[in-house]
């Protein structure tokens, strides 16, 4: 009997450890919810129930090096945009039509620059840091987030809508603004 | 020839009394001289005192940890002893996206019995027994990285600045299973394992309790903790009693 209930005690232990140990506590999943992206979603501004596609669109960010990764002279209704956690503002220059020119050197790469149509959006919030669990650490999620697209001569982006008044980026899970072109 | 026959029944009713005693008399004789035969053995009866080894050695090993325990007992019965154990825990948990330093005193308080019959005047344990325990602890978030998928606007933002959160309290219960072996008279190294389950946690706000002394380890989805131990006890012998 108590032979028997030391067994059933020593079982029941080492039956929690193993299951506990083999658990991977420390691997943040990727189904959950970390610092989330801006979502927008391109419409056309001459019928504004209709999405339209961004034709050539080539995306990167201000003070970044490089070509946002997606987004290198491809057609889009949606651009997903990371935002910068370590700023309250995230620009990006979003070129419509875009095209390669070799600045007359075929061969020559690095003098190539991008043909198109150029305009600049800035993104400004405020940011909070938000626990998520042991494994993922702490996200970022974005409150008053504004969208402003900087004036020049030929904007293709006519106007921008956020979706609500207030507009945050807490999750992924729906559009934060509508862009008309 | 009736008084014969009366006689005769008194006669032998007598001698067969009279035999009854004696095989009766000689019965209690021989129990007495076995008992006699066998040593007396006497339980000693006393509090042991003891530190865990196990956290001794880890806090020389592991940078990231510094913690001692100290435990005692009373023998309340034959197999039931009351038990307790104070300690303190300081443990760094470190990864890519947190840097958090935890500690804390405990007290754990129950009973343990003991499963094994000893040998004449062995005085081993093998045994079971539960503990309530308490911890009153803090946690500082000495650095966090933010968590981000995207890796495209690198490195994520950074905090540097201590936070920190005191006054945190937990309670839980356990349930302890371990051996004790007498090496010398009266010195004692045991060691064990338990099996804890969080009854009660002060959660500190925007973070949560990585690590609790005394209850270890805190898991995500469960509110199971496990740890172990290693003694090594001395017995301050009170009083002897029979076995």
């Amino acid at each position: 009997m108590k032979k028997t209930s030391l067994l059933l005690i020593l079982i029941i232990i080492t039956g929690v450890v193993i299951n506990i140990s083999c658990e991977s506590d420390d691997i943040c999943p990727e189904s959950t919810a970390t610092t989330p992206s801006l979502i927008i979603d391109a419409y056309d501004v001459s019928n504004p129930e209709n999405k339209k596609s961004v034709t050539k669109l080539l995306v990167g960010g201000i003070d970044n090096i490089s070509v946002l990764p997606g987004y290198n002279i491809a057609a889009a209704t949606q651009i997903v945009l990371p935002l910068r956690t370590d700023s309250n503002t995230t620009q990006y220059v979003l070129i419509k039509d875009t095209s390669i020119n070799n600045n007359g050197t075929p061969d020559d790469l690095s003098d190539d620059f991008y043909d198109g149509n150029p305009d600049i959006i800035t993104i400004s919030y405020s940011r909070e840091d938000v626990y998520v669990s042991r494994a993922c650490g702490y996200k970022t999620i974005f409150k008053n987030v504004t969208l402003t697209i900087e004036p020049d001569s030929d904007n293709w982006i006519k106007s921008r809508q956020p979706l609500n008044d207030n507009q945050s980026v807490e999750d992924e899970t729906e559009t934060h603004f509508n862009i008309f072109h | 020839m009736k008084q014969k026959h009366i006689l005769t029944y008194f006669i032998s009713s007598i001698t067969l009394l009279l035999l009854f005693c004696v095989s009766a008399n000689a019965q209690n004789d021989s129990i007495t001289n076995t008992a006699k035969d066998s040593i007396k053995i006497k339980e000693k009866y006393g509090v042991r005192v003891g530190g865990d080894i196990g956290k001794l050695v880890r806090s020389f090993l592991d940078d990231d940890y510094t913690g001692f325990e100290v435990s005692a007992d009373y023998r309340l019965k034959k197999r039931l002893y009351i038990a307790g154990e104070l300690g303190f825990d300081e443990k760094i948990t470190n990864s890519d996206y947190l840097n958090v330093t935890s500690s804390g005193s405990y007290l754990k308080a129950g009973i343990d019995y003991n499963l094994y019959q000893n040998w004449l005047d062995m005085d081993n344990m093998i045994y079971s027994g539960f503990r309530i325990g308490a911890s009153t602890f803090s946690q500082k978030l000495n650095s966090y990285t933010i968590y981000n998928t995207d890796p495209y606007w690198s490195p994520q933002f950074s905090s540097t600045d201590l936070k920190e959160f005191s006054g945190l309290t937990a309670i839980w219960v356990e349930l302890i299973i371990g051996i004790k072996a007498e090496l010398f008279t009266n010195l004692y190294l045991g060691l064990n394992a338990q099996l804890k389950v969080l009854a009660s946690e002060t959660e500190p706000d925007n973070f949560e309790n990585l690590y609790i002394p005394g209850f270890n380890k805190t898991f995500d989805s469960t509110r199971i903790g496990v740890g172990y131990g290693y003694t090594l006890s001395y017995r301050i012998p009170l009083y002897k009693k029979d076995k």
